[in-house]
């Protein structure tokens, strides 16, 4: 079949779409860069939700706004991460001013209150924030989930983060009456009234906060914490065996050489400079001035 | 009556495919891959959850659009083209075009939810990498917005039967919403102060169907499971809702007079 030429009205209409469509990208990267930053009040309120409104409203979809929300609470806190310079752990984020994290929470959890993953989020990330709203969101999850265990766990772990070690003992005593919950939880109310401020509880918390968690972010973050309570066991044992070097030499270490020998004779792993590593592989660093020692920041062992 | 029931049913699915009603499936087909292959990154971990909720709310938006705007023009498509009388010219009672109508729209819709159903099964065993036990809980599911979808079918004939199409879409798309703000309705009949307000409230909540008793995308997502009991009683107060709106469509058909 012999293609019709196009005649003048029809190349001047398509010369029309393809110039608009290449000025409505160049406006829309145009707006893009021009757009004010997410810390902005105004981005903030334009986020904001309020729960109850949101599931009256969701006719029947609440699943899948509930998941909006959660994937929303995700990117909120991921962008704010990647706008830091700093490295930052997620069960320390104050600095981000995560005002809006407990609203889009509350909001994934009253649309969907069988959704467990919030509820952990809420856990570990609102504390440092909102610790009221996110002992309010948890007692919620429980209040809609009796049989949930996990939720006494968060609720402990929310506890002990404050040093409330009573509350989050009655936590996990309460959770350990449920039915098919793991027997360390009865444990850990035992242990929480009688040393909750110890790095025993702390790796234990850890440890099966690691073992539990879903989200890829509160496993990395339960892994990072178990390898700094090792770094800080680590550590004050390097501190004892300054104190004793200084008693016998009069002054402290200057290098790490001068330790190398009983180092490795106590079979702590060094690098070819002589210098301990901590759990993650990296040199610890020695402040010869104060008789410290310190964890690189450059180590995946967090400083705070 | 079955035999010509059965011919206007099958018509009007003959219809609706010809219409290509039926390509709403590749559009849910590319939503469902697309949520499998990218939702990962975005849910923490959450997607089999995600595919759930996305794939049976997916289906239950797609069929309220098909109930509504196909079923409002059932009726309406034969006045306006006239062919109805060529239709009652022969030994049709309009009880049995209403109906058969309603059964054609509702076999469109069984297998746009079959096929539905079986795409977001497929979704999860991708994602899943094998057999994922939610790829049969979601089934009950499946069927309460399969029953949803009839009551809405049923209400769109109902308006088509004596308004225009655009007001009956649109009056049917006002009884989805207040068929999912039942529990509101039935608040602010024990809340109000006056006594006819609480009446008009309480009639509003028994006369306009409980939509709300058949959703259950979220706990489905949980792999939950509804009693069988709770399924047979929505079912059955759901088929008694389609018999009263049938009944009362044919009613209100029966009196129309096309001259």
């Amino acid at each position: 079949m012999k293609e019709r030429k196009l005649t003048k009205n029809e190349i001047g209409l398509l010369l029309t779409v393809i110039i608009g469509l290449v000025g409505i990208v160049g406006l829309s990267m145009w707006i893009d860069a021009h757009r004010p930053p997410a810390d902005s009040p105004v981005e903030e309120d334009r986020l904001y939700v309020n729960a109850a409104l949101v599931d009256r409203l969701a006719l029947g979809f609440n699943g899948l706004v509930a998941d909006w929300y959660w994937m929303r609470s995700l990117q909120y806190v991921g962008r704010k991460i990647l706008g830091l310079s700093e490295k930052i752990q997620i069960d320390s984020l104050t600095p981000l001013n995560l005002k809006l994290l407990a609203p889009l929470l509350d909001a994934a959890t009253s649309l969907d209150p069988q959704f467990m993953e919030p509820y952990q989020y809420a856990a570990v990330v609102l504390p440092t924030i909102d610790v009221d709203e996110a002992i309010r969101i948890t007692k919620k999850g429980i209040a809609s989930n009796p049989d949930s265990w996990r939720l006494y766990q968060h609720l402990g772990y929310i506890y002990w983060q404050q040093k409330d070690f009573k509350a989050a003992s009655e936590a996990y005593a309460t959770g350990a009456k449920l039915p098919g919950v793991p027997a360390w939880m009865e444990a850990m109310k035992g242990r929480m009234a009688s040393e909750g401020g110890s790095r025993d509880t702390a790796r234990e918390i850890y440890r099966r906060m690691y073992e539990e968690a879903g989200d890829e972010q509160v496993k990395e973050m339960a892994r990072r914490r178990l390898l700094q309570v090792d770094a800080m066991d680590e550590r004050d044992a390097l501190l004892r065996l300054m104190e004793t070097y200084k008693l016998k030499m009069g002054r402290c270490p200057s290098k790490w050489r001068e330790l190398e020998n009983v180092l490795r004779a106590l079979r702590v792993k060094v690098d070819a400079s002589g210098a301990p590593l901590d759990p993650a592989g990296t040199a610890y660093l020695l402040v010869k001035d104060e008789c410290d020692v310190k964890v690189d920041w450059r180590s995946e062992v967090p400083v705070k | 009556m079955i035999g010509r029931i059965g011919a206007i049913a099958l018509n009007a699915f003959r219809e609706a495919v010809r219409d290509r009603v039926l390509y709403n499936l590749v559009l849910f087909v590319l939503l469902l891959t697309a949520a499998a292959i990218f939702i990962g990154d975005l849910s923490g971990g959450q997607e089999r959850k995600i595919i759930v909720d996305l794939g049976l709310s997916a289906m239950l938006l797609f069929g309220v659009f098909i109930s509504i705007f196909v079923g409002v023009g059932l009726v309406y498509k034969e006045i306006e083209r006239r062919t109805i009388y060529a239709i009652f010219s022969k030994p049709i009672g309009r009880g049995e075009f209403i109906i058969g109508k309603y059964l054609g729209l509702c076999l469109t819709l069984l297998v746009n939810v079959l096929v539905m159903g079986a795409g977001v099964s497929l979704a999860l065993i991708y994602v899943s990498r094998g057999f994922d036990p939610l790829a049969i809980s979601i089934w009950p599911a499946v069927l309460l917005i399969y029953v949803e979808l009839m009551i809405l079918t049923g209400v769109a004939l109902l308006f088509s039967s004596f308004s225009s199409p655009a007001l009956s879409a649109l009056l049917t798309f006002f009884v989805f919403i207040i068929g999912h703000f039942s529990a509101d309705l039935k608040g602010l009949a024990t809340t109000m102060g006056s006594t006819a307000a609480r009446w008009l409230f309480r009639s509003l909540y028994y006369l306009l169907p409980n939509l709300a008793n058949l959703s259950y995308i979220t706990p489905a997502a949980h792999g939950k499971l509804p009693p069988p009991g709770y399924v047979l009683t929505a079912t059955i107060y759901s088929v008694m809702y389609i018999v009263v709106i049938l009944a009362a469509a044919t009613l209100i058909f029966r009196r129309r007079n096309f001259k």
